[in-house]
């Protein structure tokens, strides 16, 4: 292991229910079927490698439902980031959206506070994962060699590159995500919307939909009236990310960063890819779409530089401790 | 007619069947939409008659995608037949031949399949591997090709619930098409044949195998010959 500034290693003392490798998915391979991959809440997972100065794709952990246990056999500089993290570091409650000091022995551990499902942690200079396809992600149900073709299970050993000591920082409090009743989805209509009757589009946004807890990476379950108008027979389409999709049982789902490339059922439109998933229950709404969030958030993505326009220095520093 | 089904995604159905030759419409425009917006363009799926195209947020215009859009897709519709063969003529037009084994022990439906048609086990595996099919789309998962069209007298909609577990090889059913499963997973297609699983043991070939226009040909094997390729 080289001795590079702020190099690590930490060992998975428990996995929970499902812990993966994941960066931002792949940009390309739709072509050819290969599912987008990546962190579900891709805002978390770019705030936590912001808040180390790792490049926006570098590998991260993504924590579901709690449960994971990391142990550290070294030192160093921490980010932690998403929902539902009520994450401890030595037994100590340990905050999201900002970075912490971990030594060497130290346990970070997640509960599952039930406020949210997925929580992110990233490492200084980014997770040491093989890529495939161009990302270090795990598509479970694809069986490709992701970064370990599998999620990570109990005993594994994490490591990480290091890179300049990055201090203390934490995501200016208005960026941080606040727990809503219920999340508001930005519909672009699209796909079959028109051939869906006029009392189904309305039954789509007017309903409070219930999340399904059979939802997994692949797609969000709603629960609610059954839609069935949408036509009878379609060839597959080419889809986009989050692409609401009606199957035969008349129930929307939203397809998620494990979804397949094309589809035969009816599709309503798609929900904003920026939008995480920050909460299970009580609900859902649609509700209209905003390019300019949208593109605010590419902005981020793509040119983290661009962001200190807005006013805002990103991160905030948090003072160094004594 | 042209779609925005994302923020930075448009969507084009052109008005031909989703056949071998609305797919070389759909080729052509793809050549084409390459070629024009390029520099702004994530990837492009063309699958059946139509072709997403997906581009990067940052550069995205979708005014001036809309107007080059229209613009293409007239151009493929009007494009001579004969450029139209020539400008595909690459590696994509390359034929894929796949040794096939058609027998009960490890194609669930052949028997019933054929019952239903009025047919022998003989007359389908004729039926089926006497057609060259082409890839008319990629999906459901890594490296799936969707080919057209099998004979109308093989034409079986697809089980009503997925079986949880296809074996990769597999060769399956559905309506006009037929389709390879490259990996282990659910499927509800009807199973008439298997290729060797080595076929599909490299990912990134296995991903990369079926193109959209790939041209495919299934080679019956007897059972002897499927176990000496490995079963």
């Amino acid at each position: 292991m080289s001795a590079g500034s702020g190099s690590g290693r930490a060992m998975v003392r428990k996995a929970g229910p499902l812990l993966t490798v994941q960066d931002l998915g792949r940009r390309a391979g739709r072509r050819q079927g290969l599912a987008p991959g990546g962190a579900m809440d891709q805002r978390a997972a770019l705030w936590a490698n912001r808040l180390l100065g790792n490049a926006p794709r570098a590998p991260v952990l993504e924590v579901t439902l709690g449960g994971a246990e990391l142990e550290f056999a070294s030192g160093g500089i921490v980010a932690l980031t998403g929902s539902g993290c009520s994450a401890r570091i030595g037994g100590a409650p340990a905050a999201a959206w900002r970075t912490h000091r971990v030594a060497a022995g130290d346990v970070l551990s997640f509960g599952f506070s039930g406020e949210g499902l997925r929580a992110y942690v990233a490492f200084p200079g980014g997770l040491d994962a093989p890529t495939a396809f161009g990302s270090a992600s795990v598509v479970l149900r694809e069986g490709l060699t992701g970064a370990l073709g599998r999620a990570l299970t109990d005993g594994d050993e994490l490591a990480w590159a290091g890179g300049d000591e990055p201090g203390l920082a934490r995501v200016p409090p208005d960026h941080v995500p606040v727990a809503q009743a219920v999340t508001d989805l930005p519909l672009i209509p699209g796909y079959e919307w028109d051939e869906f009757s006029e009392e189904d589009r309305e039954t789509l946004l007017n309903t409070n939909w219930t999340v399904d807890p059979a939802s997994d990476r692949i797609a969000v379950r709603l629960e609610g009236p059954a839609l069935e108008s949408g036509p009878e027979s379609l060839d597959s389409t080419p889809l986009v990310d989050g692409t609401v999709q009606v199957p035969g049982d008349g129930r929307p789902l939203v397809f998620m960063r494990d979804r397949p490339t094309i589809g035969g059922y009816p599709k309503l439109g798609s929900v904003d890819r920026w939008t995480g998933w920050l909460r299970l229950a009580p609900g859902v709404r649609f509700g209209s779409f905003s390019p300019i969030r949208t593109k605010s958030w590419s902005a981020f993505a793509s040119a983290p530089s661009s962001l200190a326009s807005d006013g805002v220095t990103y991160p905030c520093r948090i003072a160094a401790p004594s | 007619m042209i779609q925005f089904p994302g923020p930075s995604a448009a969507l084009v159905t052109l008005p031909v069947p989703a056949d071998e030759a609305g797919l070389l419409r759909v080729l052509e425009l793809d050549l084409r939409v390459r070629d024009r917006l390029g520099d702004l363009l994530l990837e492009t799926v063309p699958a059946f008659n139509r072709l997403l195209v997906l581009g990067d947020p940052m550069d995205w215009d979708r005014g001036k995608v809309e107007v080059a859009l229209a613009e293409l897709a007239q151009a493929a519709l009007e494009a001579d037949p004969e450029t139209l063969f020539a400008s595909n003529l690459d590696g994509a037009r390359a034929v894929v031949e796949l040794p096939a084994c058609y027998d009960p022990d490890l194609a669930p439906d052949l028997v019933e399949l054929a019952e239903g048609a009025g047919l022998t086990v003989a007359e389908v595996t004729a039926l089926h591997s006497w057609r060259e099919y082409v890839v008319l789309a990629t999906g459901f998962a890594p490296g799936f090709p969707y080919l057209g069209d099998v004979a109308g007298e093989l034409a079986r909609p697809r089980h009503p619930s997925p079986r949880p577990l296809v074996p990769a090889g597999s060769v399956g059913i559905a309506d006009r098409r037929t389709g390879v499963y490259p990996s282990d997973g659910p499927g509800g297609w009807q199973l008439v044949a298997r290729v060797p699983r080595a076929w599909f043991a490299d990912p990134e070939e296995r991903v990369a195998r079926f193109q959209p226009g790939s041209r495919v040909r299934f080679r019956p094997i007897t059972p002897a010959e499927f176990e000496a390729e490995g079963g």
